[in-house]
């Protein structure tokens, strides 16, 4: 298992995507706390820093089209045969494929956590990282924001790994897992009604995606989702599960 | 010597059809073994069998003793293979590749890999910029790492030119003398015919005839073809005389033991027929593959 993570890694690491989007996510975060130093009323800085300077919806862009190439990109260039006729067996073959994905989340987060700090320190000085939201500290509910992002991106990437399973081109499940991102938004305000009328419908997936806005909103939005924080975590990991099982079956009897 | 490869009453089917129909044959150590049919015959799924790609109904493949299925996989870690095509990352250089999928080899192993496939000029180069022959020549390369006991080849001399295929040729003649035993498909026979042990004719899923590259010259013929002042009636008094022969425009004479060309002048002198040209045929292995294929299916092609 580990060769194989080491064989996606670097595959991963020789694409010249992979260091300009480290580089092009700094300069952006680096960029909006320009922004808000130069507009401070209109771009609050503590706001910012703990939505890590709008970086989280790039993180999900960024891992959509990472998770669907890396597995439909060994049918697209058919080197899908190199890897399954050796001693490893399919399950191994794709799971190293997801560790590589969630190392590379792990990576992501991670550089838009460090990113922030040094933005904050050298463009935002006037910022404290004594200052408070809610009852957290302002690193700590950076932290707590991108950890609620992080559960939802995996919703998501299971989904498009299911999908990259599924189809030998990337473009399906890239659309299919932009799409469900913004469809959260699209629907929540139909969701809402939906769910109020039944009440079952509160465990569909597209609710599970409002982890993240109570993890910050707090109990105001529990009254929306119908759902505890603690349920949304369970039902977030639940259909990640349920997806990557589910693709780990499509895969297992895909014909090559 | 010892089997490398074992396969027994290999049956595959797709839906109602079946495509293999109890296949069997073994390769021993540093055996090289031809896989030859036509389009359709069944070369590729049985090389996608043996690797553990494509499932069977029925049967068993053992390599070195270990049964091969879609999901018993361990026994692969002795082989080598490219099919139908090589895959290429297109972001990767050609040595990137060897450094991928290459487990145990030294840099010292792939710097031979790459100088035996005279591919040293451009291996550095990002695959996306290769020539089909520069691919397939990675392919190879691929299928070669890891110090493989069994190489399974289909098709390998696709696309390439003449020095690359004797470049390929002798690098299989070299490596089967270390043990390393092959299985190599090709539409090219007379490519194969420099460097196989063994033939396996495959006709329809079924193998028709399994038999070494001496046997398959055996069924190779000599033919005499005359232009005479009459060939029509040239034609009709060999007959006659119970000579074999063949439909063509001159008149091709089947030699054998009993037909002798100077009885075959005498007959046509005593004919007044006054021979204008003679002419000497042998019909090649290919010829020998497409009649014995033609015999297998009733006469039909």
């Amino acid at each position: 298992m580990l060769t194989l993570v080491k064989q996606e890694t670097f595959k991963l690491l020789k694409k010249k995507s992979t260091p300009i989007i480290s580089i092009l996510l700094t300069i952006f975060i680096f960029g909006v706390a320009i922004i808000s130093k130069m507009n401070p009323k209109i771009f609050g800085a503590k706001d910012l820093f703990v939505g890590g300077f709008g970086a989280t919806f790039f993180i999900v862009m960024i891992m959509v089209a990472s998770a669907s190439t890396i597995v439909a990109m060994e049918s697209q260039f058919g080197t899908i045969k190199d890897l399954l006729y050796r001693k490893y067996s399919r399950g191994a073959v794709l799971s190293s494929k997801w560790l590589t994905v969630f190392i590379y989340s792990i990576y992501l987060n991670v550089l838009v956590i460090v990113a922030s700090i040094v933005a904050k320190v050298i463009f935002l000085p006037d910022l404290s990282f004594a200052e408070k939201v809610g009852n957290q500290m302002i690193i700590g509910a950076l932290t707590t924001s991108l950890a609620g992002n992080f559960v939802n991106l995996w919703l998501i990437i299971s989904l498009v790994l299911l999908l990259a399973s599924a189809f030998n081109s990337s473009g399906a499940s890239i659309a299919a897992g932009i799409g469900f991102y913004f469809l959260t938004s699209i629907l929540s305000g139909i969701q809402i009604l939906v769910i109020t009328k039944w009440d079952w419908v509160k465990w569909n997936p597209l609710n599970m995606m409002n982890l993240s806005n109570q993890l910050s909103a707090g109990k105001t939005f529990e009254a929306l989702t119908h759902l505890t924080t603690n349920q949304l975590i369970w039902g977030n990991l639940g259909y990640t599960a349920v997806f990557l099982f589910l693709g780990y079956l499509v895969f297992k009897r895909k014909n090559v | 010597m010892k089997e490398m490869l074992t396969i027994n009453n290999l049956t595959k089917s797709f839906g109602k059809k079946t495509v293999l129909k109890g296949i069997d044959f073994k390769i021993s150590e540093g055996e090289i073994v031809g896989l030859v049919g036509a389009n359709g015959a069944g070369k590729t799924t049985i090389m996608k069998s043996i690797l553990g790609l494509a499932s069977y109904q029925a049967g068993e493949i053992t390599i070195d003793g270990k049964m091969v299925s879609t999901t018993s996989h361990q026994a692969l870690e002795e082989v080598g293979a490219l099919i139908e095509y090589p895959g290429i990352y297109p972001f990767l250089s050609g040595y990137d590749h060897l450094k991928l999928f290459s487990e145990n080899n030294t840099k010292e192993e792939l710097d031979e890999i790459v100088a035996d496939l005279h591919m040293t000029d451009y291996i550095n180069r990002k695959a996306k910029s290769y020539s089909l022959g520069m691919k397939q020549k990675l392919g190879i390369a691929l299928a070669l790492l890891n110090r493989p006991r069994l190489i399974i080849l289909d098709e390998p001399m696709n696309g390439l030119d003449p020095q690359a295929t004797r470049d390929v040729r002798e690098l299989v003649l070299k490596l089967s003398k270390k043990g390393t035993s092959f299985l190599i498909s090709s539409h090219i026979l007379g490519e194969l015919e420099k460097i196989v042990d063994h033939f396996i004719i495959l006709n329809k899923g079924k193998i028709i005839q399994a038999m070494s590259v001496e046997e398959l010259n055996a069924g190779h013929s000599h033919y005499v073809m005359l232009t005479t002042t009459d060939n029509e009636k040239a034609k009709e008094v060999l007959t006659a005389a119970k000579y074999e022969l063949q439909v063509d425009r001159s008149v091709k004479i089947k030699m054998s033991e009993n037909a002798d060309l100077a009885n075959i002048i005498q007959v046509l002198y005593d004919n007044k027929i006054q021979i204008n040209d003679v002419r000497h045929q042998e019909n090649d292995m290919e010829e020998s593959l497409l009649n014995l294929l033609d015999q297998k299916d009733g006469g039909k092609a």
